[in-house]
């Protein structure tokens, strides 16, 4: 964690993360982060929500547990939150983990307890995803929506509205602006 | 990081407090304020919840969950009904973000993520207020009503309740394991 510049907004991890010194991480031993993933400031990330509710895979390791994963690339902005989603399964509670693949970008302000969210995934501001939604590649999610618990958003759609509807397609030529590399790097402790 | 950020910020004024012992309050959530905050048992308050008792007293019932950035407490000056302060039934859940003016919180009520309840309004029974719904100042909320989307209404008559509050007895189980207390702290 020391790094060269000692007083700048972000602090620089080996794999090129960019995580402000203000924000409020929990839990981070139960954090993945893939690098290159910007994390702005006041960004609640709940690490401690681990699951509880032993896995029914016996090869998964005990005492491994990730209660957030986060790929390459993604942006979280200020005052974002991300959070495990809990349910009652078999008569027992727990939370399970939060997947977050690929070049994810979440606005400032948006609550996510989502199951899954895939690649390209383009997250507006107030945006509220509900626990166990399943969120797949190339999906942008306009402000103010609020994705209902459970939701499955098929790839490439556009989705808004309270409940949040599909209304829309991704087209072809939006694909690339979806990238998050250029983002990435304009982020800096300038 | 978070241990060291704590350092720089200014000790707040302590409001009297009333702790049940076995209340899970994390060291991050803050009680502020000058009148009397009074958290039931078995009730779990995530890092970063607000209290604030400036205008009022504070009273939060047995087994709620006060999830985080949630904040508890009037804004401005309580009008001469208000005096009582804000009182939060058994049960209760309140969802990240939430802003709660309310006078009363019934029993059972799930108030969802970034809902604002208006100064003075009082909740019934086992309602729901949906994601970034609003009630307005003042407002009386029928018992079982679930406000969802851009401000509509119907009733929940599905008798679930018990289960529903069992769910949440169960979900406080759980965070009990995973958020450490630290109630020597807000006494």
């Amino acid at each position: 964690m020391s790094k060269k510049q000692p007083k700048g907004e972000y602090i620089e991890t080996d794999t090129g993360n960019k995580v402000s010194r203000r924000s409020q991480i929990i839990g981070t031993t139960n954090i993945i982060l893939g690098g290159k993933t910007v994390i702005q400031a006041e960004v609640i990330i709940r690490g401690d929500l681990l699951r509880t509710y032993p896995a029914s895979n016996p090869s998964e390791k005990q005492g491994n547990t990730v209660a957030v994963a986060i790929g390459r690339y993604c942006f979280f902005s200020r005052g974002c939150e991300l959070r495990p989603p809990g349910k009652l399964y078999k008569g027992q509670f727990s939370h399970y983990p939060l997947k977050i693949a690929d070049h994810v970008f979440v606005g400032p302000s948006s609550i996510i307890e989502a199951a899954l969210i895939g690649s390209h995934v383009n997250i507006g501001s107030n945006v509220v995803v509900g626990k166990f939604a399943i969120i797949k590649d190339y999906v942008r999610i306009l402000d103010g929506s609020v994705v209902p618990p459970n939701m499955v958003i098929p790839s490439f759609s556009v989705v808004a509205g309270r409940p949040a509807r599909v209304v829309g397609e991704i087209a072809e030529g939006e694909v690339d602006g979806m990238d998050l590399r250029e983002v990435y790097r304009a982020v800096g402790n300038g | 990081m978070s241990s060291k950020r704590a350092s720089t910020m200014p000790a707040p004024l302590k409001p009297p407090t009333s702790l049940a012992s076995s209340l899970i309050i994390a060291e991050h959530a803050s009680l502020t304020g000058t009148h009397l905050i009074t958290l039931g048992s078995n009730t779990v308050v995530h890092p970063r919840a607000r209290f604030n008792s400036t205008h009022a007293p504070i009273t939060v019932g047995s087994n709620c969950i006060i999830c985080e950035r949630s904040s508890i407490g009037f804004q401005s000056e309580a009008a001469a009904n208000e005096r009582q302060g804000i009182l939060i039934e058994n049960g209760v859940v309140i969802e990240v973000g939430a802003v709660v003016e309310a006078r009363t919180v019934g029993e059972g009520t799930i108030i969802e993520v970034q809902a604002k309840i208006g100064k003075g309004a009082v909740l019934g029974k086992h309602c729901k207020i949906g994601p970034l719904c609003e009630i307005t100042e003042g407002e009386v909320v029928p018992d079982f009503t679930v406000v969802y989307g851009p401000g509509m209404r119907r009733l929940d008559r599905s008798g679930v309740e018990d289960l529903k509050m069992k769910m949440v007895a169960r979900q406080i189980e759980v965070l009990k394991k995973l958020i450490p207390s630290n109630l020597a702290k807000f006494q």
